[in-house]
């Protein structure tokens, strides 16, 4: 095999990946997409991820009930922890006199707001608070994660009451998801002591809300589908009531997705608590998101549509390159650094910082994408070829894409 | 669906007119920033617009820090607790902490957050006054407003500075160590209570509907505005250099092109959108909807007059008092900001 690095243009495409230069991503034949399209393509495409990755949890934990309840009880403790010692007050407007857990619901919009969930927050008040979106890439991955990510926002609220203690407790519920079809997710959080309901378990956290008459249901005219950072009207900031102000460039390192968050942590909890071991674990996540990566490219039209939208010559006809090409926009649109050894018609080897593409330190989500990136060299490019880690040097994520005869794949 | 948040809300209601009526405290400590130095006058008075070397031991003043634009990125109450220390109170410290650094130059001047040495509460309302003195070593009965003194409470040593935040005549807000803050609260408490007052709780009535009903700002109400478009332009001075000042000057000349106005809905319950909760507000039409003249800053209730109140910030001139208008399909007419006169 060649350790040849065809004539690109440019040579070093996506090399420096900061965010000082980060105009716009580079794919190897100079398409140049911008920052915007980037974080909504990337965004999408880890949803889709996290989408199979649950798959391999409804397989470990098949009852509902019980599954959602486990991540839930997994998201609440890890944020928590998450907020007791990371948690920026200042980073999110939460200013000093703001006791008890209704802060939660500052650090739950700007995270929305970063993930493209984009939408309003309607209510922020001591004793209720309410958030409507309008978009969310995560609605293709399961009511689980709805329920769960409301657990996220408890968790933090509860550390960032105990910095101030003596506030009243808040009850996150998630009344509305996406996920579930309906047209927003809303998040309605109610003080109990205010607005009595009777007590439930974490993964039942979705409604009816109590305080149903007071929300503010934004008619589809009104609907929005960008984040404030990439609308005009918000003169490309995010800015809360509090004055908490970020532009875009802020937001793609803080990219984090459903399966780093919420459901490879849970395939671990379901180890933990004994549903599998971890090998039966890996092998069914490892199923589930090589079919996924092949279904990715299955309709030869979605080929057609990635040449077109990575500028690929007609001279590029079937080869590791048009895989190799689509997985640097990724880590470009994931600000994960990664270097090319080879780049040519008979191999492809790239070189990834393996704790960038852990992306919220979720140690098993390197080698969830090689399933899934596996999978797609089967239709992207052909079934002669495989893509495979190979000889990683330690920190890195090596992995090669070239023809593989393997009687047992 | 749309009910009102506020109008129908009776513990809001209670703790709104605990303050109007009786007296209502609540915890309300700021960020607190202290700033030290031979050059700190001079210092500040380049920071700010107001007018820093003025003020007289003991006294506080508001003001707000410009951008070289011209644009508010915070307003604070400085109060000069000695001849060379002066506290700045802020809930935006760790932007003054960068831009003062960014722009500190030859000034020798050192600050230091002490947000976490010092707990706030407020006491406002009517009857502060006769609570404070119930409780308080030395009577506050001469105590200026704007004007800051140590004193005891309870046999605790508090500094104590009357102002607020309320629009209250009568107003005083404790300063504490820590350590002391519960037992504070507690006598505090007890006092207010036994004055027919009580505890304010509720974020919404301290920072939002106390404040506006009093024409009042709250930090993003004055986000990308300049003094002259919110009317905090008559406490600039201007015989002295300070940051924005040249982008003032221009505006004071061509005039400001936004005014901040009130307004009030007229309907009970409806759907707007404003600033207070983030994003842009619900933009404002006059007669085509093909002209957008404003948005809308804040919207809030005053349980005084019983309407929905808030604040739009306009293209100047095309709003005037007792213009009525449409909002998202809702009846509106323009008043002044302040509730309370």
């Amino acid at each position: 095999m060649s350790r040849k690095i065809d004539e690109r243009i440019p040579q070093d495409s996506g090399a420096g990946t900061t965010i000082k230069e980060y105009v716009a991503l580079q794919s190897p034949w100079n398409r140049l997409i911008s920052y915007q399209e980037a974080m909504h393509y990337i965004s999408r495409f880890e949803s889709v991820l996290s989408a199979a990755a649950i798959q391999a949890l409804r397989i470990i934990v098949p009852d509902y009930a019980e599954r959602a309840q486990m991540m839930c009880e997994d998201a609440i403790q890890r944020l928590y922890m998450t907020g007791k010692y990371y948690g920026d007050d200042d980073g999110f407007g939460i200013h000093p006199f703001m006791c008890g857990e209704y802060p939660g619901a500052l650090i739950g919009d700007k995270g929305d707001d970063a993930l493209l969930m984009c939408g309003r927050c309607n209510d922020f008040g001591t004793y209720r608070c309410e958030k409507e979106l309008d978009v969310c890439d995560w609605d293709i991955v399961g009511s689980e994660l709805c329920r769960t990510t409301t657990m996220s926002l408890q968790g933090q609220a509860k550390a960032a009451a105990e910095r101030r203690p003596g506030g009243p407790t808040l009850d996150y519920m998630m009344v509305e998801a996406k996920g579930c079809g309906d047209r927003h997710c809303r998040i309605i959080a109610e003080n109990r002591d205010k607005y009595p309901a009777p007590p439930h378990e974490l993964w039942q956290s979705f409604g009816p809300a109590v305080t149903d008459d007071y929300k503010k249901y934004t008619e589809e005219e009104d609907c929005v589908d960008e984040s404030m950072m990439f609308r005009e009207e918000c003169n490309y900031h995010f800015v809360n009531g509090t004055n908490n102000e970020t532009d875009s460039s802020n937001q793609m390192i803080n990219l984090s997705t459903a399966a780093s968050l919420y459901v490879l942590p849970a395939i671990s909890e379901a180890v933990k608590r004994g549903y599998v071991t971890r090998e039966q674990a890996d092998h069914i996540l490892h199923c589930v998101l090589e079919a996924a990566g092949k279904a990715m490219f299955g309709e030869r039209y979605a080929i057609k549509g990635l040449r077109d939208w990575m500028g690929v010559p007609n001279s590029i006809r079937e080869d590791g390159r048009l895989l190799a090409g689509l997985i640097e926009l990724q880590l470009q649109a994931l600000v994960c650094p990664y270097e090319i050894e080879a780049f040519n018609e008979k191999e492809c080897i790239l070189v990834i910082e393996r704790s960038y593409l852990e992306i919220t330190g979720t140690k098993d989500l390197p080698e969830a994408h090689v399933s899934m990136w596996y999978g797609m060299a089967k239709t992207l490019i052909n079934a002669q070829w495989a893509l495979w880690e190979e000889d990683s040097p330690e920190g890195k994520l090596r992995i090669k894409i070239a023809k593989r005869i393997d009687k047992f794949a | 669906m749309n009910k009102n948040i506020f109008k129908y809300d009776d513990m809001k209601r209670s703790e709104h007119m605990a303050v109007r009526n009786h007296v209502g405290w609540y915890f309300w400590t700021h960020q607190l920033l202290e700033v030290t130095g031979p050059d700190v006058t001079a210092f500040l008075d380049y920071i700010y617009s107001g007018d820093i070397a003025s003020l007289a031991v003991g006294r506080d003043r508001y003001t707000t820090m410009l951008n070289e634009q011209g644009e508010i990125i915070d307003d604070v109450v400085i109060m000069r607790i000695s001849e060379d220390t002066y506290w700045v109170s802020t809930l935006y410290a760790t932007k003054a902490d960068d831009w003062w650094y960014y722009h500190q130059g030859d000034f020798d001047v050192e600050w230091t957050e002490i947000t976490e040495d010092w707990q706030m509460l407020a006491v406002q309302g009517p009857k502060s006054k006769e609570v404070l003195n119930a409780l308080c070593g030395e009577s506050v009965d001469s105590q200026k407003f704007f004007e800051i003194r140590e004193n005891e409470l309870d046999g605790i040593p508090v500094k104590i500075n009357r102002a607020g935040f309320t629009g209250e005549k009568w107003g005083y807000e404790i300063y504490m160590s820590p350590d002391d803050l519960e037992a504070i609260e507690k006598a505090v408490d007890a006092e207010v209570v036994k004055a027919g007052g009580m505890r304010v709780t509720e974020f919404q009535i301290m920072a939002w509907t106390l404040p506006t009903e009093a024409g009042i700002y709250y930090m993003r109400d004055l986000a990308h505005t300049n003094p002259f478009e919110t009317g905090l332009d008559r406490n600039i001075k201007w015989d002295k250099d300070f940051i924005g000042k040249d982008a003032l000057l221009a505006i004071r000349e061509s005039g400001p092109e936004r005014e901040m106005v009130g307004f009030e809905v007229l309907e009970d319950d409806y759907y707007i959108r404003a600033k207070q909760y983030g994003g842009p507000g619900e933009p404002v039409f006059i007669e085509t909807e093909e002209e957008e003249v404003g948005r809308v800053s804040k919207l809030v209730y005053s349980y005084v007059k019983e309407v929905n109140n808030g604040y739009i910030l306009a293209k100047k001139g095309t709003l005037k008092i007792g213009d009525r208008i449409r909002i998202h399909g809702h009846d509106c007419i323009i008043t002044k900001k302040n509730w309370l006169v």
